[in-house]
Formats: structure tokens, sequence, C-alpha cells
């Protein structure tokens, strides 16, 4: 029917997915009102589009971060990529064996142990218990569980039960790994872990679709952005395009939510380089100048932060100011600017002193954003996930 | 200030799809996805996802056999129980003509056909929607959750054969040499009980309050089934249809003609009980793939 495509290949085709939109309670009784309401003509029936016209391909080898908010159909397309779900139309074309973690709990019978978790999972994937055998060693390795591996796995925490699975997912060579949004539940150390594994993997030649709101991690594993938006493909190109254009619509919605009904608001701000030039360069003076405006008199401090993406911010600097019922203006200069080329967001918050909470006068929001030139950060080694980049001024000895 | 990057193209030739714009208002309906059934692919799939139906029943199995004389004493213990009762009821009291056979024998040949269905169908009914949430994060063919769950009742009907070997001693009887007939008969009575698995599973998933009608079911089919009166109870011209839809019917006849008789199980209604029982099977095992596809989406 169709190409013999190599293994880890994955290929979706006009892929569209809908869900009952209306709430269903699967009872009998529900299902013969429902027919005798489509006998007297009336459909009845609400669907929902949770995916729509999803066309992709996927090289074996390649390593893809599907990314998009809440509810954009991710997990959707993971399932049917595994199979566990269906497509309502389009074709769907998975080669090879596919180790999946889709949820925590991911392909883990809670009543079995660990250790049988295993050897069903490796059975489920086509592998010969003999197969699992050579690798048992290893995922209990990797995953830390030492004693519990014979204890029955729903009486894990949360945490060990995603090292299972994860592990088990990742251990069996599977041409296909699918990671949904779970490494989340780690410790630190297990998650930093995790990623090294799945470079190493993806290294191997392992196809990666890897899900997850952990931008940075996403940017650390994969080379390909798939950015969902309601069902639908919105870009898909290198991650960084992705990232950046998920990262600029995130940014323009929460810009967008106005804050009303606060005492203060920023009218105006500008961030400029040296001389009073627009563009901004790596380690040379910036001055951050904001008008602020409301009836409030009093005391205040103004909270000022630079966040690279939505992430926390990367540095944060604060300052006490006099309202005085009118408009003012205050000017901050950063004397060398720690940032290496990038785009960031201003934020900026204002609140009463002494009150630790309930003093918002103007609550924590993005400004806006700013270009910064200069030199690329040097890339981290593999699997290091650029969280808080910061330039930092050196010189080098020898 | 926000949004001011241009939109990214994609370097792979893929399309940027801005919402809205290139994607139309449904799938084009040559595409829409129907099941095709690959009878050597899906054998190929039952095949490779043996270890999973053994430890499905092996986990039911050890949880139940953990303390393993109780384990062993409830398998044993329903038939032999409704066994007296039978004996007392209908051999005492409705005076149930067995011939050659003592009735002890005769009902529980019965009860251990009886006791396999039921169990399969009650269990098997409830194995998918017990088993959701593995349903959702691993692919397999799903019909190897009822496989499992008759399986377990498989043990526990050789455990019911075991204590029938006993009851021979007991009765100073010996099994006719026409016993190997009870082979086919066993096939049978697996491709029936599994049919009416695979259908009342999906069922149940779909129905949630179905799975209130099993112990109906239970309760009536162990009277409306020959357990503890012969087929020759039901008169005579409406034998044929009945069979047809009560394999089972035929199946205990046979079995007792077999076992206890020394008589090869009559041609007809076995034939009738083989068709129809075949007929369940494959009705059920594509009903239960054509509903399979939307489990997920459900669950
Ligand atoms: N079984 C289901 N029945 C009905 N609607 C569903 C079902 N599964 C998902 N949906 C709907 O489909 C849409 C996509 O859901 P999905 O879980 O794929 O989102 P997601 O991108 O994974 O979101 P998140 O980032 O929160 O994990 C949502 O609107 C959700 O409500
Ligand atoms: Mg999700």
């Amino acid at each position: 029917m169709s190409r013999d495509y190599p293994l880890g290949t994955i290929r979706t085709e006009q892929v569209w997915k809908r869900f009952r939109a209306d709430q269903q309670r699967m009872l009998l009784r529900d299902r013969v009102e429902q027919a005798a309401r489509r006998l007297r003509g009336d459909r009845g029936e609400d669907w929902r589009w949770a995916l729509r016209d999803i066309n992709l391909h996927i090289e074996p080898g390649e390593s893809v971060g599907l990314i998009g908010s809440n509810g954009s159909g991710k997990s959707t397309l993971l399932k049917m990529l595994t199979r566990v779900m269906y497509p309502y139309a389009g074709i769907i074309d998975v080669r090879g064996r596919i180790g999946a973690l889709i949820e925590i709990r991911a392909g883990i019978h809670p009543d079995l142990t660990g250790r049988e978790n295993i050897y069903l999972f490796g059975a489920l994937l086509g592998l010969k218990r003999r197969e699992v055998a050579g690798r048992f060693d290893d995922i209990v390795e990797f995953a830390r569980l030492g004693g519990a591996i014979d204890r029955q796995v729903k009486f894990y925490s949360s945490g060990m039960q995603m090292r299972l699975g994860f592990a088990v997912a990742a251990y069996l060579e599977p041409h296909v790994l699918l990671v949904d949004e779970v490494l989340a539940v780690g410790d630190a150390v297990f998650q930093q872990r995790c990623l090294d594994r799945m470079r190493e993997v993806a290294e191997q030649g392992t196809t990666i679709v890897f899900v997850s709101h952990d931008l940075p991690a996403v940017q650390s594993i994969c080379r390909r952005g798939v950015w969902l938006e309601q069902g639908t493909v919105r870009v898909d190109a290198g991650i960084k395009d992705a990232l950046a254009g998920y990262r600029d619509s995130i940014e323009a919605q929460s810009e967008a939510t106005a804050r009303v009904g606060e005492p203060l608001s920023l009218l105006t701000y500008e961030v400029r380089g040296e001389t009073g030039e627009e563009t901004l360069h790596t380690d040379e003076p910036v001055t951050v100048e904001l008008t602020l405006g409301g009836d409030y008199r009093g005391d205040a401090t103004l909270h000022l932060g630079v966040s690279e993406g939505t992430s926390s911010p990367i540095f944060q600097i604060s300052h006490e100011i006099r309202m005085t019922g009118g408009d003012h203006r205050v000017a901050c200069v950063i004397p060398r600017l720690p940032l290496p080329r990038g785009r960031y967001t201003l934020w900026a918050g204002v609140y009463s002193i002494g009150k630790t909470d309930g003093g918002t006068l103007m609550s924590w929001h993005s400004a806006g954003q700013f270009d910064v030139f200069g030199p690329m950060l040097d890339t981290p080694p593999r699997a290091v996930v650029l969280a808080a980049p910061v330039f930092v001024p050196h010189q080098w000895e020898e | 200030m926000g949004g001011q990057r241009a939109q990214v193209i994609d370097e792979r030739g893929g399309r940027p799809a801005p919402p809205g714009v290139a994607i139309p208002a449904g799938p084009p309906p040559e595409l829409v996805f129907k099941r095709r059934l690959r009878p050597l692919q899906v054998a190929h799939e039952l095949w490779a996802a043996r270890e999973l139906v053994r430890a499905l029943a092996e986990r039911d199995l050890r949880a139940r056999y953990k303390q393993a004389v109780l384990g062993f004493a409830w398998a044993v213990l329903t038939p032999l129980a409704l066994c007296a009762i039978f004996t007392l009821v209908f051999h005492r009291a409705v005076k149930i003509e067995t011939g050659a056979a003592p009735y002890t024998l005769f009902a529980y040949v019965g009860l251990i056909v009886w006791q396999f269905f039921s169990n399969t169908m009650n269990q098997g009914a409830l194995s998918l929607a017990n088993n959701l949430s593995l349903l959702n994060k691993v692919y397999c063919p799903r019909e190897v959750f009822p496989l499992a769950t008759m399986l377990v009742a498989t043990v526990d009907m050789a455990i019911g054969i075991g204590v029938l070997g006993l009851m021979f001693l007991v009765f100073w009887t010996a099994p006719a040499a026409t016993f190997l007939w009870a082979v086919p008969l066993l096939l049978i009575q697996f491709a029936f009980t599994y049919g009416i698995a695979l259908i009342l599973s999906v069922a149940v998933v779909y129905l949630r309050d179905v799975r209130h009608l099993l112990p109906i079911i239970t309760q009536m089919g162990v009277f409306a089934t020959p357990v503890a009166y012969p087929l020759a109870k039901i008169p005579h011209r409406l034998q044929e249809i009945y069979v047809g839809l009560n394999p089972l019917g035929a199946v205990i006849e046979g079995y007792r003609k077999a076992l206890l008789y020394g008589e090869a199980p009559d041609g007809r209604m076995t034939l009738i009980a083989a068709a129809s029982s075949l007929v369940f099977l494959v009705g059920g095992y594509l009903f239960f793939k054509k509903l399979e596809t939307g489990i997920a989406d459900v669950a």
C-alpha cells in the first residue's frame, strides 16, 4: 500500500481526531433515550475537533519537541502514535517498536511488581524474555529502585513509578520513544539523567518525540519543534524558531490580559543602549526608563525583572519611589548588561512598602520585549538545560 | 511590542499553518478511518501478546491462590456445594432420571462447564473496564484481556476435572472409553464462551450499567442450561433451536454421553452447537474489534 519506510519513521497524513463535546454517561438508559431522539430525527450528537489536518513526517533518529498550550492536542497526538487511540481520519504510520511514557504510570500495571512490569512491558514491545533479562540490570540501575523492584507498583511513589516507566521505555531499545510531560515528577537529579538518556538514545538513532512545558528542557533535547495550537500545526521548524514563535504568542497573550482597577499602571517604557541608541549590546550600558501613572500617593517599591521566554526572571532589581498622585518618571542604568544575544522580556510590578500581601499597586506583569545583540552564549555540555543564561564577563589565563 | 517576529517558515518544506487559513473544514471523506482486519496480522499480534496473556492470568491466579489451601478450596467448593444442592433438590425431590450414571456425577459434569462459562463471562465482561488505565497507555491487542480471564477459568476447570476424577473413584465407576469425544466438545465450549466474553467486555465499556445484568444472566443461565437435568427435558422439536442459541446444552449433553454412558455425542446436535459457537466467536470478535477503536476515547 505504501512505501517501505525504515524503522523509526513516523508519518501522519491528514490526521483528524474528534471527541464528543457533549457529556456522556455511558449508561444503557442514556443510549435508549438517545436512540429515541434519533428516531424523532434529532441527531443529538455534538463533536469537537481535537486535532485537525496533522501532517508530520519524522525521519529515523530525529528528535522532535511537541509544544503548545494546555488542550492543544499534544497528548492526543501521542496516543494516536502509540496506537492506543484511533484517528477519525487520516493515515498514521509508525515503524518499529514504540516505547512510550504517556502518563506517569505509563504501561505500568499497578498490581504487578516492578520486576514483573519490566518483563510485561518488554513483552508488549515484542521482546523475548531473554532479551529483557539482558537489559534488566541496566533498567533497575537507572531507575535506582533497589529493593523496591519486588514490590507491587501501586505502592510506589509517583516519582518511582515515573522512574520505572522511563527506564523501561528508554532501555528496551525502542525505535521510537514518545515521552509526554511526565519528567516533572522526578527530582532534579533524575530529570537531568532522563534528559541525558534521551540524548543518548537519540544519538543511537532512536526517533524521539518529547512533549513538555519545560521549554529549556525541550530545547536541550530536540532539534526540531512542532508547535500545536488548537489542534493544528502552527509551526513545524527548527526547535529555536518553534520555541521563539510559541514564546512570543504566550507573551502576546499575557500582555493582552489587562490589569484593570489597579491603583498604578505602566504608561510608557523604554529600553535603550549607550548614548540613546535603540540597539542593546552585551556588556554595555543600558537604560530602562518608565513612566508610572495613577492616583496613589505615598511610598512604594518598584520591581523590575528580565526573563527569557516566560520562565522565571534571570535577574530582578527594585527601587523605592514616592508617588504623588500624578505621573512619575523613573530611570535605571545598568552599566554592563549581563545578557547574551537573544530576545528578552521586561517585567514590572509595584507594591506598597511594608505590606507583604494585599499591597499590590501594580501586579507583576510583562511590559514588553527587547533584543540584545552580542556574543552567543557558548553551548553547554550535552543535555544541560539552558535555564538562566547570563553572560558573565570573564578572562582566561593559562 | 510582542509578536513583531515574522511567522517562521518551515525549512523542511512543511507548511506554516496559521490557524483557520489552510485548514479545510473537515477531512476528505476517503480518508475517514475504517477498521480493516487482516487475519494474518491479527493472529500474529495475538501470538506476540502471549506473554501478556500469561502475565495477566498469572496475576489473577496469584492473587487468588496466595493462600494455597483457601484458593484451591474456592475453586472446588462452589461446584461441590451446588452439586450437593442439586442432588437433594433435583434427584431426591424432582426425581430426575439419569439412567446408569449416579446423579451427583451427572450434575457435576454440567456444573464444571457452567462454572467455566459463568466465571469467564463475569470476569471477562469486566476485564476491559478494570484495565482501562492500562489500555490508555500501552498498545496491545485488546482481546487479550478477556482471553486472560478465560485462561484463569480454565485453570479452575482443570481443578474441577481433578475433583471429577476423585468422584469417579468414590462412585466406583470409570470414565467411559469414549471420553476422547471431550476434545472437540471442549473446543466448542471455548469458542462459545470466548465469543460471549468478547461481546460483554466491550459492551460494559460503553454501557457501564450492563454489568448489573451479569448476576441475573448467571442466575437464570444455570437453570436455563441443562446442568441439573438432561437435554431431553427440553421439548424435542425445540431442541435444535435451543442448542443453536445455547451451544452449552449440547456440549454438556455430549460430555455426559462420552464420559458417563460410553456413547458418542449426538452428531447432529454437536454440529449445530459447533456452527453456532463459531458464529458467536467470529461475530463477537468482529463486534469487539469494531468497537475497540473507541475504547481509549471513552476511558
Ligand atoms: N477522551 C476524551 N474525550 C473527550 N475529549 C477529550 C478526550 N481526550 C482529550 N480530549 C480533549 O481534546 C483536547 C486535547 O487534549 P490533549 O490531552 O491532547 O491536550 P494536551 O495538548 O496534551 O494538553 P496538556 O498540555 O494539558 O497536556 C482537549 O480539549 C481535551 O479536552
Ligand atoms: Mg497532555
